[in-house]
């Protein structure tokens, strides 16, 4: 009886870190977006900074569908956090993309947490 | 009343410029890499067609889409695993009965689910096999159904016949309103221009692109330096070739057809300006009778082999034999680049630190080329001696921010130009520079500046030839309110030997 309840309390457990890890999206086609209920508080400034500066040049469902699918959406690449990194370079030296390293560097840290938590 | 117009025009301008920046900032792009990769224009281009370094790598790939050779700073962290299910394909099995060499008996009515998704992953370079399905509103990342990324998804009968989805045509128009302050039409609204364009690859192999100049108008007596004109003022098929990529699996590309020969680090069109070609690229030597000259241009389309090849990613290296009409002895030519910083012409990104605090180096990127080409060109079926000739030059662009600076310095050596005597020939050597700048005030709005220089002289100084100088100002503004349409604004002051010539442009250049 004492290890069938242990059983089911790793059992719920497990359960309940897993959907907690989860990170949820909401809306449809370019409105699509991680849902910032969803996010670990301590990345929420990261999110709000993306979807301010992110959207200048394209849509977030562009990353959110990379982070589900592990594929970037246009050019069918690989979506680890390799290419995170890279994209984070990228953008960095994208001309007037209004975002300085330390900002780019929340992001890239950011998205590495979400493909972690994709992961799950 | 012109001059109305011409106090007029500032303001003109500045309303179309101001009517262009309320004008939506984004949309989709659709001439035939676009159509074909599913990108946007900026993908490749500043405002188009002046390429930014992904597109120069794009180029330089023969029109391979190169990320999709590697992408990427280094990591050390491993990749995620796949998130898509392997989907294990079942192997046939024999009827134990079956005789030795007879077809296996294929038993079942078969599955159409386990086929398409076989199908679907033959077809594609992803191991993902799930069907493309939206994922749904609330739905957690894990939970939806992995969506098919664009990339390059093909019918089995295309894949095999190398024959592109789309069809790889493109349209370019261009209309433009000249100012010269000589003609007798002093506004002239008749030069334009209506091109196609087909380009693209055969399977990641055979790369191939051509230009056909449909349609071409100037105004008569035109001082020649707009560049969206075919230079024959006619229909004209600029440029038509393919290039073998990776050659019986070496690192070098055959490119035969004709083509701009690989000399300076940009193409004609690879600049903001809609009129004005980079001085070093388009001068000619002589003409100061209507006998031989050197029509030899560095950046004019010739019939031409070449074997070019990027050695260690930031190397590259074209060679090459042209063959001129009308003439049995060929000419060669050379180009060398390299670049420091930035992305590698396979387009990967340079390794930067993020740890670490910004530098001046995670932002700077250095281009240097150079080119030499040698030849021979005359009179056909004439008993005037050839001229020999041969160009040398050295380009180079630094990249900062938002800062583009190009530098081009050229230098020619012509031994037989005509001069006004009869059977009078002389040695001319040509000296000329560019310095441009341009910087992007918007991602979708630039400016930039440009002086150039040349001179031809006769050496030694020969009568009958009246040695030239030019200097020329440049000053453009570049706005694209969509990534497929471009307005420009330019004007030149130009200073030549006993002239000075005032232009003004505005140039509309639109793609489909």
């Amino acid at each position: 009886m004492k290890r069938l309840s242990l059983l089911v309390a790793l059992i719920i457990i497990v359960t309940v870190s897993l959907s907690e890890a989860r990170i949820k999206t909401k809306g449809r086609g370019e409105k699509m977006n991680f849902d910032a209920d969803s996010i670990q508080e301590s990345f929420k400034p990261t999110f709000n900074l993306m979807s301010v500066k992110c959207i200048k040049c394209h849509t977030m469902e562009r990353v959110v569908i990379a982070v589900q699918t592990g594929r970037a959406p246009i050019t069918g690449q690989p979506f680890n956090k390799q290419a995170v990194k890279a994209y984070g370079i990228k953008m960095l030296r994208k001309p007037n993309s209004d975002m300085d390293k330390k900002e780019i560097r929340d992001i890239v840290v950011f998205l590495n947490y979400v493909l972690d938590e994709n992961q799950k | 009343m012109i001059r109305n117009l011409m106090h007029a025009s500032p303001f003109l301008l500045f309303f179309a410029l101001l009517v262009a920046a309320f004008a939506p900032d984004s949309a989709h792009a659709i001439p035939a890499f676009t159509r074909s990769y599913k990108v946007e224009c900026s993908t490749c281009h500043t405002i188009f067609p002046e390429l930014n370094e992904y597109g120069d790598a794009f180029l330089k790939n023969s029109y391979v889409f190169v990320s999709k050779v590697k992408k990427t700073a280094k990591d050390t962290e491993p990749p995620p695993a796949p998130i898509a299910k392997a989907v294990t394909i079942p192997k046939p099995v024999a009827s134990p009965a079956a005789p030795v060499g007879a077809s296996p008996d294929i038993q079942g009515a078969g599955d159409d689910e386990l086929l398409r998704k076989l199908k679907n992953g033959a077809m594609t370079t992803t191991e993902t096999a799930e069907p493309a399905q939206p994922p749904a509103p609330e739905a957690t990342l894990s939970a939806v159904e992995t969506p098919q990324p664009a990339g390059e998804q093909k019918s089995e009968g295309l894949l095999l016949s190398a024959i592109p989805e789309q069809l790889p045509i493109s349209f370019t128009g261009a209309l433009n309103i000249v100012y010269d302050n000589k003609a007798v039409n002093e506004f002239d609204f008749s030069t334009r221009a209506f091109k196609l364009h087909a380009g693209g690859h055969f399977r990641e192999t055979v790369g191939f692109f051509a230009t056909y100049v449909a349609y071409s108008e100037q105004p008569p007596a035109s001082t020649g330096n707009t560049s969206v004109i075919s230079t024959n003022n006619k229909t004209d098929l600029t440029e038509f070739f393919v290039s073998w990529r990776h050659l019986l699996d070496t690192p070098v590309n055959l490119k035969v057809g004709r083509m701009q020969p690989k000399l300076g680090l940009w193409k004609t069109n690879n600049k903001l300006s809609v009129t004005n070609n980079y001085l070093p690229y388009t001068y000619t030597v002589g003409g100061q009778s209507t006998g031989q000259q050197s029509v030899f241009r560095i950046d004019q389309t010739q019939d031409a082999l070449e074997l070019n090849s990027i050695l260690g990613k930031r190397f590259f290296v074209a060679v090459g034999a042209v063959n001129r009409k009308g003439q049995n002895s060929k000419e060669g030519y050379g180009h060398v680049s390299y670049k420091f910083g930035g992305a590698d012409y396979l387009a990967n990104e340079p390794e930067i630190d993020l740890a670490k605090e910004e530098s001046i180096l995670d932002f700077l990127t250095i281009n240097i080329g150079g080119y030499g080409y040698v030849g021979k060109n005359g009179s056909a079926n004439s008993n005037d001696p050839k001229n020999s000739f041969y160009r040398v030059g050295l380009d180079s662009e630094l990249l900062y921010k938002s800062l583009r600076l190009r530098l081009l310095g050229g230098y020619g050596d012509d031994d037989k130009v005509d001069t006004i005597a009869v059977n009078q020939w002389t040695r001319v050597i040509s000296k000329s520079g560019t310095i441009e700048a341009e910087y992007a005030l918007r991602s979708n709005l630039l400016a930039a500046c440009r002086y150039e220089y040349l001179q031809q002289v006769a050496s030694p100084q020969k009568q009958g030839f009246s040695d030239q100088y030019i200097r020329r100002y440049i000053a453009t503004v570049g706005y694209n309110p969509y990534e497929n349409l471009k307005l420009v604004a330019e004007y030149k002051y130009e200073l030549v030997t006993s002239a000075i010539n005032r232009l003004g442009t505005l140039g509309l250049t639109f793609g489909f």
